[in-house]
């Protein structure tokens, strides 16, 4: 296989890949097909084409899985689109692995064409973006290179190096009007026909359920993903905020899993528009990231009012509906990529709630215990709390106990029949989960009444607002004090409330966060209005005109600076361009002087201080050189294609060079034959 | 003119630019034996229409040199020798009052022939050295408002003795700017010159010199050289050239454009050597020193020869260090 080609055949096979990668970074094709294809792509690296044989047999195979993935579709245990974007890889795959012909490469860059369409309609991620390029340029140069393959007669090599250079400016222009391309022209949106990956780092695991449920096995994943972003009116000003944001809260424990006595408390829809005035409150201007994944609605302890709610979705942001679930969920009523909305929260220190004000079953169930519940749990609480009957203070002994006798792990405890017991006196470790549960069924042991709350515990502070991630998530005990409301208690070692994520990773993450919500502004979600925004910001003052002032009909001073600014970029993009058709370009003449020199420098004749050809020539006829006579014509006729207009012929170089090489041969076999060196030139 | 001259043929190439040259040179290698390169240059200077400057030690062949050149080519010759008592009018002729019609007439002076010998020329007062230096400029001679010009092709050779300086005035930089070359003939090899000595029975050395060409030849020779191929390449090689002389740390003044004009027309006339229609970087290579040697200022006060010497040395710097177009 000739050099090129093999290198060729790389390039595809590697596009190929990239265009694999673009559909897998959105984590929905299923397992064996990213297994398959890996195997495929490495196979065919290693440059061997198992199934250039068995074409027909695996055709039929191919057909086969199409057959199984068509049922499943119907069968609706697989996603249309993933199970298109997985049979692309698979045609691939065999593409890559079959006899690398013209059809099949043809073939290979239209299943690449494919797969990354499925990407786009997976995720359109800012990952996929990257791969979606490495795909373009990867292949084109692949596809290039085939042209130039199929121009070299056969036997011949393929000039690679030569056409690298121009190949890559050519590529690189592509890009670059690919760019111009998709920041000029209306779009239309992506990711409107996938299944609604969550984007990103893999999959949202904040998610809010009807209930919480201990036990299972494994470990939890402390995941640094941004989930939520505030802004706090008044701004509390401290690196980390530590304040608790309450997502819903739990009633009922049934010595499993934590619901709420009432599935809706009333299940009223509204759409809240929120005025500024309240002084009193904390004011928090909240937006839900993508990697936030659920629909609830979270704000600092104790919330008081919810709204302005709105939903960013594929078609542009809009005002949305939220609606109270059970247990003082808020959640909004359209699903989209992130929301926002504001929030207004008592100060720390009480909730405005009594006990008179909730309804009775609600009381009651703040004092519900699971049937069958160990019996060691309420008698443990009496005795750590000796005789303490304040609820507040029971609380907060019992919390400090909990603290201080049992340590935290993020391994779960695995299904045991009773996980409370298991982790008050067998394990005597757990997570928040365990800590808050505990603390609450000891308190109604005792007859206090107390429920669970979860929600994030955390905020550190990012350019004047405060960020919380997944791995902030939290639960914790909202004990009822009569007179006070529900005053919150946490049970959890206070080191273990937050994230416990490593402080590298989570700034890597806050970068990857900032490039991301940039590639979703700037590319995603870039339609139309948005482009109109930017010509209106740039044409329309902000400036509030003075009443006494006549209106002026003066574009205002940022059109004088955008068109400067336009006129600048526009002459530099001309200077590059002449720049870059003016530069000097190496002649076929001094190529060919080139490929003299090298002969002659085979010969050990190389050239003294920067000589040209013309002056070496006129030197080794000065010395009588015995190759002088060969070289001197050849001299003549680069001078003359050169600098006298008169351009080699089609060949000529070759011929010129073929006598040449064969007087320096002459010369070598006659200086061999009287056992001489050959004069070495030097300079006169 | 006794013999026939051999005319070019009605179409002139490169190839018989080359023979008439060479048939030049081979007369002058009669009268001035021993030098082949600098007699080459001689030709080349005559063939690009420049006027050539000789400084040397008296009894070298300078005088001898132009006399040649003016037979073997055909030329009508005048030789002036420049004294410090010489007068403009001794050169280029006056108005002379003729009694019989009672009016003016201009009668020509040495200067009006094709190939004029300035001898000495750096003796003569600055008047008079300027009336001849804007005779060789312009082609023609102003004088009392009426214009004569000067026969085609004109030709100056001009010498001067580097040595001794007393009682001369040095010419201006601004003048030396005009001659297209400056060259020094040396002194003959040891072996030239015993043979002169053995060959030379009393007959003028310019006896053995034949007419080999004419004044129309040399015209056309002229014009062929001035139309032949300069590329864009070479061009801007010549210009790259001047600008580094221009910029170098060591000169007072670079090349000026007259110098590049001239660098041009001679690499021209040098590339009918190689009987090629066509100059290369090589030609502007092998004129740049004896055109450009003269024309450059030093920064340094050291002058004469040695400050030619100086010169040639920095400009082979320069033509090192300046890239050649490939």
């Amino acid at each position: 296989m000739r050099k090129g080609t093999r290198l060729r055949l790389v390039l595809r096979d590697l596009g190929s890949g990239s265009a694999f990668a673009s559909m897998a970074v959105s984590g929905q094709l299923p397992l064996w097909s990213l297994v398959l294809y890996g195997v495929a792509l490495v196979v065919a690296l290693a440059g061997r084409r198992p199934f250039a044989n068995r074409v027909k047999l695996t055709a039929l195979l191919l057909l086969a899985v199409a057959l199984t993935l068509g049922t499943n579709v119907l069968a609706g245990s697989l996603n249309l689109v993933v199970a298109a974007c997985a049979f692309a890889g698979l045609i691939s795959a065999q593409r890559l692995l079959s006899t690398p012909d013209a059809a099949t490469d043809g073939q290979v860059h239209l299943s690449g064409l494919l797969m990354v369409a499925g990407g786009a309609a997976l995720s359109g991620e800012l990952v996929y973006g990257l791969f979606l390029i490495v795909f373009g340029v990867l292949a084109s140069i692949a596809l290039a290179l085939g042209v130039v393959e199929s121009a070299v007669p056969e036997g011949e090599p393929v000039p690679v190096r030569a056409v690298m250079g121009p190949l890559a400016m050519g590529v690189g222009f592509a890009v670059v009007g690919a760019v111009a391309f998709f920041i000029l022209f209306p779009r239309l949106n992506w990711n409107m026909i996938g299944p609604g990956a969550s984007p990103g780092l893999g999959v949202a695991t904040a998610g809010f359920s009807n209930t919480v449920r201990l036990g299972g096995a494994g470990t939890i994943k402390d995941n640094p993903r941004i989930v939520l972003r505030a802004t706090l009116t008044p701004d509390p000003e401290k690196e980390t905020l530590d304040a608790y944001w309450v997502g819903r809260t739990y009633d009922v424990f049934d010595g499993m899993e934590w619901s709420n006595a009432r599935a809706t408390s009333n299940g009223s829809e509204f759409m809240t528009t929120l005025r500024p005035g309240q002084e009193n409150l904390v004011h928090q201007h909240v937006e839900l990231m993508p990697a936030y994944g659920a629909r609830t609605l979270v704000a600092l302890e104790t919330p008081s009012r919810l709204g302005n709610a709105v939903a960013n979705t594929q078609v542009g942001s809009r005002r949305t509906q939220i609606h109270e679930l059970g247990g003082g969920e808020v959640r909004f009523r359209d699903s989209g990529i992130s929301y926002s909305y504001e929030a207004y929260s008592l100060p720390p220190g009480a909730s405005g709630d009594d006990v008179q004000d909730l309804p009775p079953e609600e009381q009651d169930s703040l004092l519900s215990l699971p049937e069958g519940l160990d019996v060691r749990v309420g008698q443990t609480a009496a005795r750590v709390l000796n005789g303490e009957r304040d609820p507040l203070a029971a609380a907060r002994k019992l919390s400090a106990w909990l603290q201080r006798e049992y340590s935290y792990t993020l391994e779960l405890s695995g299904d045991v029949p009773d996980p409370v017991a298991d982790f008050l006196f067998q394990r005597k470790q757990g997570h928040c989960e365990h800590f808050a549960t505990a603390l609450t069924l000891m308190l109604r042991t005792q007859g206090m009444r107390a429920r669970l709350a979860t929600g994030f515990f955390g905020g550190e502070r990012v350019t004047g607002g405060y960020v919380v991630r997944a791995g902030d998530a939290h639960a914790w005990t909202h004990v009822l004090v009569p007179g006070r409301g529900f005053i919150t208690v946490d049970a959890t070692p206070p080191a273990h409330r937050a994230s416990q994520s490593p402080r590298l990773l989570e700034q890597l993450i806050n970068f990857y966060e900032v490039v991301e919500s940039q590639w979703r502004d700037v590319v995603l979600d870039y339609n139309f209005r948005d482009q109109l925004t930017v010509v209106r910001s740039l044409t329309r003052s902000h400036e509030v005109p003075k009443k006494d002032a006549p209106p002026s009909r003066a574009p205002p001073p940022r059109a004088f600076g955008a068109a400067l600014l336009a006129a600048a970029a526009a002459y530099t993009a001309w200077r590059l361009l002449t720049q870059f058709l003016s530069r000097e370009r190496p002649l076929e003449a001094t190529r060919f002087a080139d490929a003299v020199e090298a002969q002659l420098a085979s010969a050990r004749i190389t050239r003294v201080d920067g000589e040209t050809l013309e002056a070496l020539d006129a030197r080794l006829a000065r010395e009588r050189h015995p190759l002088s006579p060969a070289l001197t014509p050849v001299t003549r006729r680069y001078l003359e294609a050169r600098f006298g207009g008169r351009p080699l012929q089609q060949g000529e170089a070759t011929r010129l060079l073929t006598d040449l090489r064969r007087a320096v041969l002459t010369e070598s076999q006659r200086v061999a034959s009287e056992g001489t060196r050959p004069p070495q030139a030097r300079a006169s | 003119m006794n013999q026939p001259a051999r005319a070019l043929s009605p179409v002139p190439s490169p190839a018989n630019a080359r023979t008439a040259m060479e048939r030049i040179a081979t007369q002058l290698d009669r009268a001035v034996q021993g030098k082949p390169s600098q007699l080459q240059l001689v030709v080349t200077s005559l063939v690009a229409g420049g006027h050539v400057l000789l400084e040397d030690v008296p009894g070298v062949g300078k005088t001898t040199l132009a006399e040649a050149l003016a037979k073997a080519c055909g030329l009508s010759f005048a030789r002036v020798q420049f004294t410090a008592d010489l007068m403009p009018a001794d050169v280029l002729g006056a108005q002379v009052f003729h009694a019989q019609t009672a009016t003016f007439q201009f009668r020509p002076g040495p200067l009006f022939r094709q190939l004029v010998l300035a001898d000495e020329l750096n003796r003569a007062p600055p008047r008079t050295q300027s009336a001849l230096l804007e005779a060789m400029a312009q082609g023609q001679v102003s004088l009392d408002g009426a214009t004569h010009a000067l026969p085609a092709p004109f030709t100056v050779v001009a010498t001067q003795n580097p040595v001794d300086f007393s009682g001369t005035y040095p010419l201006p930089d601004s003048q030396l700017d005009r001659f297209m070359v400056r060259m020094s003939l040396g002194h003959p090899t040891p072996e030239v010159e015993a043979g002169l000595l053995v060959t030379r029975d009393g007959t003028p050395p310019l006896d053995a010199v034949e007419t080999v060409s004419e004044p129309e030849e040399l015209a056309s020779l002229r014009s062929f050289a001035a139309a032949l191929r300069l590329d864009a390449s070479v061009a801007d090689y010549v210009v790259r050239l001047a600008t580094a002389t221009r910029s170098h740390g060591d000169l007072e003044r670079g090349a000026s454009t007259r110098a590049v004009l001239a660098l041009g027309a001679a690499a021209r006339a040098h590339a009918l050597w190689d009987a090629r229609d066509f100059a290369t970087p090589g030609d502007v290579r092998a004129v740049l020193l004896p055109c450009w040697a003269h024309r450059i200022m030093l920064r340094s006060a050291v002058q004469g020869v040695s400050a030619r010497d100086e010169a040639a040395h920095l400009l082979e710097e320069i033509a090192r260090k300046v890239p050649a177009p490939r």
